[in-house]
């Protein structure tokens, strides 16, 4: 497997620097957009329209060296949710919840929901990203002057609500994730995000080399 | 529950402006409901899982 770094046998590399440093920023981005977007909201008035753009245009340069990076260099099929292993997991899940035993699964490099969380939160950050920059036509920029006339009033409505939407729902797929994040079975994938690596022992235990290309 | 807000155009015809921001509310709630419900699941399942008689 080439995921062991040279000279380190006990830890095996989850993350490289690039996809952790992604992941750090993204979430610095999101955080700074949704503050901005919904602080004014609650009542609480600034300036939160250049750092809201700025932030937006940050995130969308490193969504598209992320997708760059996605087909270029990382494995696509690592994030692909198989038709086998969804409907293996749902059964066991479908299994546990009517109250039959638990059984240990081994997953690939990622479980189905986190595959599934990564496709939701793809999707609503790229609808984001593009209703986002349309709306950026309504505003002046250092590069450009607002011009609110290419788009039509009706459909200026639909980029909002779509933008809205997005936002929301950001709000609850974050809480979620930091949930997630800190639970204790998870914290050695949190660590990885960190660090980069998860240990042997852990790889042996949590994952199915064959799942995990 | 309004799901939409509305603004009256330069024409007085009422055009969509955006999402009803009363909604930040309900996203908020979900998370927390999936939270709540997530981790009871998860505790009853281990709870379970360590009552069960090896073998």
């Amino acid at each position: 497997m080439n995921n062991v770094p040279p000279g380190s046998g006990e830890q095996v590399l989850r993350h490289h620097l690039a996809d952790r440093l992604y992941h750090w920023l993204m979430a610095i981005c999101m955080l700074v957009l949704l503050f901005t977007g919904f602080l004014p909201v609650l009542g609480i008035n600034f300036g939160w329209v250049d750092p809201h753009w700025i932030a937006g245009v940050v995130l969308t340069v490193l969504v598209l060296f992320h997708m760059i990076r996605a087909v270029s260099v990382l494995t696509l099929s690592n994030i692909w949710i198989r038709w086998q292993e969804f409907s293996t997991a749902f059964s066991a899940t479908k299994a546990e919840a009517l109250g039959g035993p638990r059984v240990k699964r081994k997953i690939g490099k990622y479980s189905v929901s986190q595959k599934a969380f990564h496709h939701a939160a793809a999707l609503v950050v790229l609808v984001a990203i593009v209703t986002g920059l349309v709306m950026m036509i309504g505003i002046d920029g250092p590069f450009w002057e607002r011009n609110p006339f290419i788009i039509s009033e009706s459909s200026r409505g639909i980029i909002y609500v779509l933008h809205g939407f997005a936002g929301l729902i950001s709000i609850t797929m974050i809480i979620v994730h930091i949930y997630f994040a800190v639970r204790p079975e998870k914290l050695y994938m949190t660590r990885s995000m960190i660090r980069g690596w998860i240990s042997r022992t852990e790889y042996e235990q949590n994952h199915d080399p064959g799942l995990w290309k | 529950m309004e799901f939409l807000r509305y603004k009256s155009d330069v024409y007085g015809q009422r055009v969509l402006e955006g999402a009803a921001w009363d909604l930040l509310w309900v996203f908020l709630a979900a998370a927390v409901g999936f939270i709540v419900f997530h981790a009871i699941y998860t505790h009853r399942k281990m709870k379970r899982q360590n009552d069960e008689p090896e073998g």
